[in-house]
């Protein structure tokens, strides 16, 4: 047997200490019980059955959206919808049936609103009409008795004042879906809910969303209300204020006019997206309420793919605009020299294969000057001919090609800068992994299986504008609250990337640039600003082909695409601004206009200089100004 | 480890009974609190679809349940005494971790997330139990002299309680930290504390009550304001203990029914399924329901009181005593809270309340009395 140690102190007159304890204390427990059921027992059960204070949610003001100046592009406006809150329908197919005939609509849609399934509080109101007119309330307010649980609640709704303007930027926005209610960036929201779909809207949705309020309801037997207080109030959504400006957007959209393609103005100083268009455009508007019959449809499935933002989504051949990386490439690793002259009689050898210059006749003797002002394509077969295309693809990986900028906008392109090591990953056939030189021209003129985005282009310009530093391209200056007390300004402009070249080859490639506007020889002379203003612009054309010469056709499908990206004030750049039109043909043709309206809208509002009309030779009296400061 | 059969004539099969009788009970108001037309619930492909989700989830931590007593069973006191300390020192280690990492869900930081596993862990619930056993040790090894503990003696003791209810207050989870202080005291005084300590402390006490109420978060004040005086805000905080008291009122001597409750089934009752579960049972069963319930937590008391009297060492008793007082101190709080006599302080009602680590800790904790309890002939110096 084992021996039992000691028990120092004695355990069973504490244990029934402690036991008359828990004794008190649940008696004190039961005599609270007594005194509520048994003596107020009456009280309480009346309190319970008259218990008709209902919560119901209060739906917050979205954020509005703002350009750099403030101007409002995204706001709200109050919408009347209808709600039905079953437990107080006696009869929901009567009650559905007499609002159907009232609201002009089909009732099995209407029944199937209030029916729709989703978790939902007792009491809670469903929506079954959204933005419905101003006659059908007063209608529906008029037969308020025939409609039992039928409410009208004013709610917010968005209103884009400015229709399609800078529609792929703002975004639109609907009503969450069960998929995005299972994301965790979703949490807290509830069915029925709107929040952002696509651009702004949807990435700082978080922001403009603002926090729902909870109003409570007192409400008599029959479920009408009797008065209301409120619970929690509902906090409206933060501003978001865009770094886009309306009024450089509006005239990049109205250079585009009727054509497809995209515009993208980057502040080379600091990344800030002064406009991005893209076209054809779609209108937010359509998104609120009820969408037209057909709309739908055409967005989706329309030739237009009016959804797709081409400024970051649209992946294109760049064309000769490549040959502003193909130029760095070739003077910094030393291929060509900054003297080194190539002859061009409008064609070229490689291996069995004959590649021609777009000038049948040729070019003559060209340095790098002249190849990139007339854009010589022999000059450049050769340079791409001495580099290989790895060494292009490293080149053009600096300049950020074939990744994404890092625009936080959404499902950007990363385009494709091909190489043999992407020609392995590509293809499966070891026949076709292979890299052959044949290949390496039509790479070093931007065409083949090269690609890039509108805005990567710009990025491009705006690294040699920079001086060789490449800034993240952001949409967002600030985030305020709705009454200006709390402002988020810390949108630091980030540098994603260096060139790494020397100053005299950005210097070099700047010169050339600006030939490619200025000289007599130049591709680009459309894009000159008004000569009177002083400002020189530089950049490049280009001119890609949809598909390869041989099986060109006679439709507008096959037209060339137009390009051209460039900058201006030359030598300390304030805006870089490419653009492409899709089928557009030449570059300096169509797409080099483009961008001198965009510019030129720029340089009004930011100088306050004015276009002189045609006939008229007068100069406004700022720009006499302008000059007298400039001549002292 | 094996159990011998002749141990298991000792099994107290009275407290096994109410041990699982009382989650029964509790799973019947559940059923009721959880009721949803709307929404088929089933945890595994072999349960059926109940339209109870707080039923149906409270079956699966019920069956776990039945392992973990079954775990609490199969530890010998020995490996019990041996394991306090370093269960202790473990328990702080996950408290310090929740501090340094925690989730925070509802404004407190209180879980833990394992990576990779994808599940959470609030260290609370271990902590308690880690608590106990260490107190019961150290008690068990120093006991005091006649006259009861004196101020060098009750420094230590109360540091083993003290730490841990700090770091549950930082979370902050002043409910759980009163629950951890709580233990440590009764489980302290029970073994005597001089008269002299008990004044002073009380004095340093009601000297601090200003400043604790300072410190305090403005939602614990406004809490314990409200609980004062309701009136003083229906709509915000004293929503809860409003609609927790009529819905416990309005239960009348029969209640109103089994699922015929309007102040749950409308969703006037907030948290009914977790912390409010008897406010459910109130209305529905009437005091005639809240007596019967409470006698059976009285009985279930009184059964493992009678179990720490009868056993035959000190750390043994000090074991049982320590998970009576944690029960105990989680019923009265968590009754007390519903029918307005406490400050809302989100205590679950052991074995009734729809949650997975407290049933689990509870069950556990009840192998455990039951282990010891059947081990009690055949002591083997600790």
């Amino acid at each position: 047997m084992p021996s039992y140690e000691k028990i120092p102190i004695q355990i069973a007159p504490r244990v029934t200490v402690f036991a008359v304890l828990i004794c008190i204390l649940f008696g004190v427990l039961i005599l609270r019980l007594w005194f509520l059921q048994a003596i107020h027992g009456d009280y309480f059960r009346d309190q319970s059955e008259n218990n008709r204070i209902r919560q119901v949610y209060v739906q917050p003001p979205r954020g509005l959206i703002l350009d750099r100046n403030s101007v409002v592009l995204a706001k709200n406006r109050p919408a009347f919808q209808v709600d039905i809150v079953l437990e107080d329908v006696p009869d929901l197919s009567q009650t559905i049936k007499r609002l159907a005939e009232l609201t002009d609509r089909p009732a099995d849609e209407l029944l199937r609103a209030a029916k729709s399934p989703g978790r939902r509080r007792p009491f809670e109101p469903r929506m079954v009409l959204k933005d419905v007119s101003r006659e059908v309330v007063v209608e529906l307010e008029a037969r308020r008795w025939e409609l039992p649980g039928v409410q009208v609640s004013v709610i917010p709704a968005r209103l884009y004042p400015f229709g399609d303007l800078a529609a792929h930027v703002i975004g639109y926005i609907g009503e969450i879906s069960a998929k995005q209610l299972e994301r965790p960036g979703y949490t807290g929201y509830r069915m029925g809910d709107v929040v952002g779909q696509t651009g702004i809207e949807a990435r700082w949705e978080r922001f403009l969303q603002g926090q729902r309020g909870i109003k409570e309801v007192v409400v008599n037997a029959a479920g009408t209300k009797t008065g209301e207080a409120s619970f929690e109030r509902e906090l409206s959504g933060q501003n978001v204020v865009l770094t886009i400006d309306k009024d450089v957007q509006a005239a990049g959209e109205k250079a585009l006019g009727e054509h497809k393609g995209a515009v993208v103005a980057i502040d080379p100083r600091n990344g800030e997206v002064i406009a991005m268009v893209s076209a054809p455009r779609f209108d937010p508007n359509w998104f609120v309420g009820e969408m037209p019959r057909g709309v739908w449809a055409d967005l989706i499935q329309g030739a237009g793919k009016k959804l797709t933002n081409r400024a970051t989504q649209g992946t294109y051949p760049p064309g000769s605009v490549f040959k502003v990386v193909m130029e760095a490439a070739a003077l910094d690793s030393g291929v060509m020299s900054m003297t080194e002259r190539v002859s061009c009689g409008g064609q070229m050898k490689i291996g069995n294969r004959t590649f021609r210059c777009h000038k049948r006749e040729g070019h003559g003797s060209v340095n790098h000057f002249g190849a990139l002002v007339q854009s010589c394509d022999v000059y450049f077969y050769t340079v791409g001919n001495r580099l290989g295309v790895d060494r292009i693809h490293s080149y053009a990986s600096r300049f950020g090609l074939g990744q994404p900028t890092g625009i936080n906008l959404g499902d950007e392109s990363a385009g494709l800068v091909p190489s043999t090591e992407w020609k392995k990953r590509a293809y499966r056939d070891p026949e076709q992994q292979r890299w052959y030189p044949g290949e390496t021209p039509s790479v070093a003129i931007g065409q083949g299986a090269v690609t890039a985005t509108p805005i990567q282009m710009a990025q491009v310009l705006a690294a040699i504008a920079s001086g060789g530093k490449l800034y993240r391209p952001t949409l967002v200056r600030r985030i305020q609250s709705a009454d200006g007390t709390f402002v988020d300004d810390n949108f630091a402009p980030e540098v994603v990337g260096e060139l790494g070249l020397d100053s005299s080859i950005i210097e070099t490639i700047r010169t050339d640039l600006i030939g490619v506007v200025n000289d007599p020889q130049g591709t680009a002379r459309r894009a000159k600003l008004p000569a009177a203003w002083n400002i020189v612009v530089a950049g490049k054309t280009g001119t890609s082909q949809v598909v390869s010469l041989d099986h060109r056709e006679k439709s507008d499908a096959f037209e060339h695409h137009a390009w051209f990206a460039g900058f201006a004030p030359a030598e300390a750049p304030e805006l870089v601004v490419a653009a492409i039109v899709e089928n557009g043909g030449h570059g300096g043709v169509t797409a080099a206009p483009v961008v001198q309206e965009v510019l030129q809208a720029y340089f009004m509002k930011s100088r306050g200089l004015s276009v002189a009309l045609p006939g008229t030779e007068s100069v406004t009296p700022v720009k006499r100004v302008e000059e007298s400061t400039r001549a002292n | 480890m094996p159990i011998d059969r002749r141990i298991l004539k000792q099994f107290d099969y009275p407290l096994l009974f109410l041990a699982f009788f009382i989650p029964l009970l509790g799973l019947g108001v559940l059923f009721s609190a959880g009721y949803d037309s709307n929404r088929m619930v089933s945890l595994a492909w072999w349960l059926p679809l109940i339209p109870s989700e707080a039923f149906a989830r409270q079956i699966v931590f019920l069956l776990f349940g039945v392992a973990a007593m079954l775990a609490g069973v199969s530890v010998s006191t020995g490996m019990l005494s041996r394991i306090a300390y370093p269960a202790w020192f473990g328990a702080l280690a996950l408290l310090v971790l929740v501090d340094l990492f925690g989730v925070i869900v509802n404004g407190s930081q209180r879980w833990l997330v394992i990576p990779g596993l994808g599940f959470q862990i609030q260290p609370a619930e271990p902590t308690k139990l880690a608590l106990i056993l260490a107190m019961a040790r150290y008690l068990s090894r120093h006991p005091p002299r006649p006259g009861g503990y004196r101020f060098k003696e009750v420094l230590p003791i109360a540091f083993l309680f003290l730490l841990p209810a700090a770091l549950i207050l930082r979370q902050p989870d002043l409910g759980t930290a009163i629950v951890v202080a709580s233990i440590g005291t009764i489980m302290m005084l029970f073994m005597g504390v001089h008269l002299r300590v008990i004044a002073v402390v009380m004095a340093i006490g009601l000297a601090s009550i200003y400043p604790a109420w300072m410190s305090l978060h403005d939602y614990q004040r406004r809490r314990i304001e409200v609980l004062i005086n309701p009136e003083l805000d229906p709509r915000g905080s004293g929503y809860h203990i409003n609609q927790s008291k009529i819905a416990v009122g309005s239960g009348k001597l029969l209640g109103k029914g089994y699922m015929e409750g309007t102040q749950t089934q409308l969703e006037f009752l907030p948290e009914h399924t977790t912390d409010f579960v008897f406010s459910v049972l109130a209305e529905e069963w009437g005091f005639l329901g809240c007596i019967t319930v409470l006698g059976l937590y009285l009985a279930f008391l009184y059964r493992m009181l009678q179990i720490a009297a009868r056993s035959k060492d000190l750390f043994s008793a000090m074991v049982v005593l320590g998970i009576v007082a944690m029960i105990f101190i989680h019923t009265t709080v968590n009754v007390g809270m519903v029918i307005g006599l406490l400050p809302v302080v989100g205590i679950p009602l052991p074995l009734f309340s729809h949650g997975g680590s407290g049933l689990l800790s509870v069950l556990f904790s009840i192998g455990l009395v039951l282990g010891i309890d059947m081990r009690r002939f055949m002591f083997s110096k600790n």
